[in-house]
């Protein structure tokens, strides 16, 4: 038929059925492309306007590689004419991208110094023996380490610690149990709950520091940051740590033989080496960087700096970092950075912040209520279907865009992105402890929506009588 | 003869490799054992592969070993591999990766020619599709889902012949059901037919439906063929002739006693796509293990 062999038709139905998204995204934006300019949006906003869709429908739909959609974004930018080649190099790299590739190398050179045995030692000797201790540990340690190195770092080195206790328990670590569920759990949620005390927690929070310079709307320094942040953090552990238990209260209530094997194999490894020590000095040197310097040279610079002085010291090799890091994300981040800085110069964004306002005030009545709504709790559920950064690169100047105290609202959209704790594809570390086969995509769903709710409910609150305190 | 056996967890796959491997070994074909694990999202690949890296440092396997493990003590049990692996047991350490996130585990068969495990991570549609495609295997034993859109996306993508080791019971003692028809591919279905048959030592059905209960002389030679063919092979074949519509006299022939062997449908790829097909209605009404030869 057609010309085409039997052989070769299939080839092409197989493509069609698993590019349907990219064909209909396709369709879409140029159906989009031929209706009337809506009244109040400009030519090239409405442009920009059909980047945001296509760009969104494919990371959902993951039709297609994430470096192409980010290729692609960048590509749409010139050819729809919504800004020019270099106006469109320029928007893609800043230090909000810089900051990304910095954490992301950081990442794997801190995790490549074999700190993980460090970490299961720290934890049970806290914790102790109890299971319900184990727990708490597993959130605190999750939530303060992730606040300042990133989640998926943290998640990667607490995995083995939670499966080496449930393997010493006699376990299968190939069967879930309430125990693999709560151990587990305890490190995902509590790495997003820590990703929001620290503009290093986490790129969104690099990507909105971004947002609201390049805006001209505020300066926020990486104390400002904490200051704001922290309370929160610190309110959350003992919250997830009680519904982690609640919902999944293991019959093990203490784990005397698990610890004491954990800890005679940790001991095996000895003190800890030059190489570990100067791994931690040097990261201690760029959080010094982070609260001292960020103000000057970007929070981005100073991660860079840090991945230079892992790299000058032999700590780590260009080819482990390489091997490790995830480009894809680093060229996707620049791009949906790029979209939002177009987003916002073109008015799209306004435009958008005006008709949500319009629309959403019919059922809310008050403005307050809607920017809230819009900042948190969509930013909430976004979250847990795209990425926390790609939430935040998208919405952020829409959100920025709907009046109200800038910083206040960015802060919320920020927090709200790290309420990730819905689906598998939330975050990194929901990814991450789904792999072990051990969590169910509707385990997610077990703790989560509680969660969900009292973290909505607690930010609101610190942004009612917190936040305000701080005149930022 | 090359033959791929998808697995997927220990508590379900038992029959799936126990019928691949019997098949594999009456061929003594070259036999790939293949386990789909679920898929990562591009944002976390790097992280779950760091992730995995560290646990492998604690000595914890990584997801979709231990099925590989399960697997390998079956092919020891059921003597499919040599003895002095035995001695070694399996050990991780096996595992090369291939890249691609592609890891394989490379065995010395003594009823198979060469015989490897292989893991990877993915859609498994895709990856059954990539390996089927890359390794040219002839025939592709993988359990029954269920799921309409599996079942057509196994007959419609994968380019192997397709044996769906649906609702099997190892303890049942089952019969062939092969449809018999004058189509040139129906050579083929009975030469696989003939394996199968003697991979378990069971009697055959040669079964020839018309709808009308009009049966043409090439259907007769057809069936006459196939049962001689049979015969030659040293296999007990029945031959008969039913009226009334393929897919629902296949099906209530076969109930869940027979295993169904038919070829695939000669309509072109656009119109099994929007259509569908007679294979694909009787993998979805059957209650039993199907194999379909491409």
């Amino acid at each position: 038929m057609f010309g085409f062999s039997e052989r070769s038709l299939t080839t092409i139905l197989f493509w069609v059925t698993r590019k349907k998204w990219l064909i209909l995204s396709f369709l879409l934006s140029i159906s989009f492309f031929y209706f009337p300019t809506p009244d109040g949006l400009s030519s090239e906003g409405h442009r920009t306007l059909i980047i945001v869709l296509v760009a969104l429908s494919l990371i959902v739909s993951e039709t297609i590689p994430l470096p192409a959609v980010a290729i692609l974004i960048l590509i749409m930018e010139v050819v729809l004419g919504v800004d020019t080649p270099d106006g469109v190099a320029s928007s893609f790299m800043s230090d909000a991208v810089f900051f990304i590739m910095g954490s992301l190398m950081l990442a794997v050179s801190i995790v490549h110094q074999g700190l993980d045995k460090r970490l299961a030692l720290l934890v049970i000797n806290i914790t102790g023996n109890k299971t319900w201790r184990i727990v708490m540990g597993f959130v605190t340690i999750s939530a303060l380490l992730s606040s300042f190195i990133g989640e998926h770092t943290v998640g990667a080195m607490m995995l083995p610690v939670a499966l080496a206790l449930i393997r010493n328990a006699g376990l299968d670590t190939g069967k879930a149990t309430k125990l693999s569920s709560v151990l587990l759990f305890s490190i995902a949620y509590g790495c997003a709950i820590g990703s929001i005390g620290t503009p290093s927690g986490g790129g969104r929070n690099a990507i909105m520091i971004g947002y609201l310079a390049e805006f001209g709307m505020a300066e926020i320094s990486y104390l400002d940051w904490i200051k704001m942040t922290y309370p929160m953090l610190i309110l959350e552990i003992p919250i997830v740590s009680l519904i982690l238990w609640k919902t999944f209260t293991p019959s093990q209530k203490t784990m005397d033989s698990s610890v004491r094997k954990l800890k005679v194999q940790v001991a095996k490894t000895g003190k800890l080496n030059a190489n570990q020590l100067m791994a931690i000095g040097i990261f201690i040197l760029v959080f010094l960087g982070w609260i001292f310097f960020s103000p000057i040279f970007g929070l981005g610079i100073v991660a860079l700096s840090g991945v230079f002085l892992y790299l000058s010291f032999g700590l780590i090799n260009w080819k482990e970092i390489n091997r490790n890091t995830n480009w894809g994300v680093i060229l996707l981040f620049g791009s949906a950075i790029s979209l939002g800085i177009q987003m916002k110069e073109t008015g799209a964004a306004l435009w958008v912040a005006g008709q949500t306002l319009t629309y959403l005030e019919i059922i809310f009545q008050d403005v307050e209520i809607v920017r809230w709504f819009v900042s948190v709790v969509v930013t909430g559920l976004l979250t847990n279907l795209l990425s926390s950064a790609a939430t935040v690169a998208v919405l952020g100047p829409i959100v920025l865009d709907m009046g109200g105290n800038p910083v206040i609202t960015g802060f919320m959209t920020s927090i709200a992105s790290a309420f990730a704790y819905l689906t598998v594809v939330a975050s990194p570390t929901c990814m991450i402890i789904h792999s072990t086969g051990l969590i169910t995509s509707a385990d997610y769903f077990k703790a989560g929506w509680k969660l969900f709710i009292i973290s909505v409910i607690l930010l609101l609150i610190i942004s009612l009588f917190y936040w305000p305190l701080l005149s930022l | 003869m090359k033959i791929l056996i998808g697995i997927s967890s220990k508590k379900y796959s038992e029959p799936t490799l126990d019928v691949g491997m019997r098949i594999a070994s009456i061929l003594k074909s070259s036999t790939t054992i293949l386990d789909v694990g679920g898929k990562i999202n591009e944002f976390s690949y790097k992280d779950v592969s760091i992730a995995n890296e560290l646990m492998e440092s604690w000595d914890l396997d990584r997801p979709g070993v231990e099925v590989l493990e399960w697997a390998y003590n079956y092919l020891i049990r059921e003597k499919y591999i040599e003895k002095n692996l035995n001695e070694i047991g399996f050990s991780k350490n096996l595992l090369v990766d291939k890249g691609n996130g592609r890891s394989e585990v490379f065995l010395k068969g003594v009823a198979v020619k060469n015989l490897s495990l292989i893991l990877r991570n993915g859609d498994i549609i895709e990856e059954l599709r990539d390996e089927v495609q890359s390794f040219e295997y002839d025939l592709t034993i993988i359990g029954g889902s269920g799921k309409r859109s599996m079942a057509h996306d196994l007959i419609q993508y994968i380019d192997s012949s397709i044996f769906v080791v649906n609702n099997f019971n190892l303890k049942q003692k089952y019969r062939i059901l092969l449809a018999v028809d004058d189509s040139p591919g129906t050579s083929k279905v009975v030469k696989f037919g003939v394996r199968v048959a003697q991979a378990f030592n069971i009697e055959v059905d040669l079964i020839t439906i018309s709808k009308d209960g009009d049966f043409s002389e090439k259907f007769r030679i057809a069936s006459s063929r196939a049962e001689k063919m049979m015969r030659r092979s040293g296999v007990t074949a029945k031959v008969k002739f039913s009226e009334g519509e393929l897919v629902n006299t296949l099906v209530d022939i076969a109930g869940d006693n027979h295993i169904i062997i038919m070829g695939t449908s000669s309509q072109s790829a656009l119109t099994k796509f929007f259509l569908g097909s007679k294979p694909l209605d009787v993998m979805e009404s059957c209650n039993c293990p199907m194999l379909i030869v491409k």
